[in-house]
């Protein structure tokens, strides 16, 4: 049961991957990074991971959507929780009067806006993993 | 009768209004028949790519999949919009995931795009599918001893789609040859007119276009034949201000492709949108005449 | 654990769907300096450029005004030796240099794509009086006359809409959008 969760990283930005990952390692966790849509989506479909952190702005435009699209219509990868953290109110904010970017994508999504609260981005992995634990649990009670 | 989903684009309902009627006048009298797509959006330009790739694919494939039911192949004037909507209708062709995740969008306007029509510009209408022979057959009054500068610009034959000539293409020349016009030998004919830098980059929009305008004249050129608004709007519109930064008297018609094709077939020059223009074409219409 | 990319990989993942080649696979022949109309307005040609993304010189890169100038007319994209999407690549650095607001003030280029996305999204078409203050008053006096004056030539010739245009399906077709870029819903 103790064994290190395994958390995959989607972000093209490696100013704001390396000290995401250092306070997730710290915590414990195990974090692989990838810096483009293709390859972080491969990465997803072949490894095991228990948690996704998405980006959404990279690429072409605003590919984190498109992956959280692709994983909601896959039966198998739908299981794997996904954390959105993107600037990308900030980013693209001449779209974004004023309002904060709350999207639902799929049933497990949860967002936060960049820059990250260390404390929060742990309590929301947390948060997260267990919310899948469960969920795991009680499909195998059924 | 060949029916088409016509895409105006933005600059041909108010801008370039004059390249819509002629376009409109001169496909009818071949007898094609130009229905426009409803309800169709902007093409995204180019700046919609500057912010979002996918969006700008979106907003394209609005107006694919509107073609599409509509049952016939789209055609766009505008080169801008032309290579946009071509090689979005392609890449959704060639992509999947990419065209799964824009015909998940597309949805909430109950549309979706399967990628079964073709894309063309109104020019490739006329050379590949009407014919030039047939546009020969329908040249009441041969523009005979016109001398004109087929200006390709850009987006029309760039990117290259296939196999075709982009260093050396052929069929705006053989257009202007087949309404009985003398094409001139244009060097500057594939060259920039600066696009929308006429706004970001001014100097260095209006540098390209006085370029041009001087190459035109140095080819003794009547008139320059173009195929594009933007390319229109430029050396036209802006052709004053080139004289005023540059301390030049140019004084040169722009008129689209469509127009003098409308003159050389008999069309009143109302209808082509003829008097809107900036510099006057008065000289240009004294061309048309029936053989003698 | 993962190894940090450098600026050419950046850049490279920028483009992770381009349709030409890599850029490492530049020969530095010269051919799309050559072939570029507004070169000389540039601080680098696209040969030197190119050249420095991929010796990761991030900064001379995004500080150049290089791919600003870009009027994307695609003639060094037809003409790569190498079949680098050239154009391609000044397209990504647009909008790496929108997403992280790395671009001088006084740069038109950005604030014009920015204005005209938000339009296109409002309206569904584009209205050319909507764009104009944009970038009218980054000009000097006489060019802003010289504007005023072609302006008001078009009005007079009917080439300016009065009324801006809008679909009727606009509610649909922010929905759509929405389905890209999540901006909270249709508004």
């Amino acid at each position: 049961m103790d064994t290190k969760k395994k958390l995959l990283m989607i972000d093209d930005d490696p100013d704001f991957v390396e000290p995401i990952m250092a306070i997730l390692e710290n915590a414990g966790y195990e974090v692989d990074a990838k810096y483009n849509p293709d390859e972080g989506f491969q990465a997803l479909k072949t490894g095991s991971y228990d948690l996704l952190l998405l980006d959404v702005l990279m690429g072409r435009g605003a590919e984190g959507i498109m992956i959280a699209r692709k994983i909601g219509d896959d039966e198998k990868l739908r299981e794997t929780p996904i954390l959105i953290i993107t600037g990308m109110r900030e980013q693209i904010a001449f779209l974004f009067p004023g309002q904060p970017v709350h999207p639902s994508f799929v049933p497990t999504d949860e967002l936060i806006e960049k820059p990250v609260e260390p404390d929060l981005l742990l309590e929301k992995v947390s948060t997260l993993l267990k919310m899948a634990e469960e969920r795991k649990a009680k499909s195998e009670l059924n | 009768m060949s029916t088409y989903s016509y895409f105006p684009g933005c600059s041909l309902e108010k801008m370039a209004l004059s390249y819509h009627q002629s376009a409109m006048q001169t496909t009818n009298a071949v007898g094609v028949e130009m229905k426009e797509i409803e309800d169709w959006n902007c093409c995204g330009a180019t700046t919609y790519f500057h912010v979002d790739e996918l969006l700008a694919y979106t907003l394209v494939a609005r107006n694919l999949a509107m073609a599409e039911k509509a049952g016939h192949d789209l055609v766009a004037p505008c080169s801008a919009c032309y290579k946009n909507t071509y090689f979005t209708s392609k890449y959704l062709k060639e992509d999947k995931d990419l065209s799964d995740h824009i015909n998940y969008a597309l949805e909430q306007d109950n549309l979706k795009y399967s990628g079964s029509i073709e894309v063309k510009h109104l020019m490739e209408v006329f050379v590949n599918d009407v014919g030039l022979e047939e546009i020969k057959e329908r040249t009441t009054k041969p523009l005979a001893g016109l001398r004109v500068a087929p200006y390709y610009g850009c987006q029309i034959v760039r990117p290259k789609k296939d196999h075709e000539d982009v260093e050396n293409p052929r069929f705006f020349e053989e257009l202007v040859s087949s309404i009985g016009a003398d094409p001139v030998d244009f060097a500057y004919r594939l060259r920039c007119c600066g696009g929308s830098l006429i706004i970001t980059s001014r100097e260095a929009a209006l540098t390209l276009v006085r370029n041009l305008l001087q190459n035109a004249v140095d080819s003794d050129a009547d008139v320059i034949a173009t195929a594009c608004p933007l390319c229109q709007t430029n050396l036209e519109v802006y052709q004053m201000q080139v004289n005023q930064e540059f301390d030049t008297n140019f004084s040169i018609p722009i008129m689209y492709f469509t127009q003098l094709m409308g003159i050389a077939m008999g069309l009143p020059k109302k209808k082509l949108g003829i008097g809107s223009e900036f510099i006057s074409t008065d000289k240009i219409l004294t061309y048309a005449k029936e053989p003698a | 654990m993962a190894t940090r990319p450098t600026f050419s990989e950046e850049v490279a993942n920028l483009m992770h769907s381009s349709h030409g080649n890599p850029l490492n696979t530049c020969i530095q022949c010269g051919t799309c300096s050559g072939t570029c109309p507004v070169a000389e307005f540039m601080d680098h040609t696209p040969r030197c450029l190119i050249g420095l993304i991929n010796a990761n010189q991030k900064e001379d890169v995004l500080d150049s005004n290089t791919y600003w100038f870009c009027a994307s007319c695609f003639h060094c994209t037809v003409r790569c030796p190498s079949e680098i999407d050239i154009s391609g690549l000044m397209y990504s650095l647009k909008r790496y240099s929108i997403w992280k607001h790395h671009y001088s003030d006084d740069a038109i280029g950005p604030v014009f794509s920015e204005t005209f996305v938000k339009s296109i999204l409002r309206s569904g078409r584009s209205y050319e009086p909507v764009l104009a203050p944009s970038y009218i008053f980054s000009y000097g006096v006489r060019e802003f006359l010289n504007e005023a004056h072609t302006a008001t030539n078009l009005m007079l010739k009917g080439r300016i809409p009065v009324i801006p245009p809008k679909l009727k399906r606009i509610e649909n077709f922010k929905k759509m959008a929405d389905r890209i870029i999540p901006m909270g819903g249709a508004k």
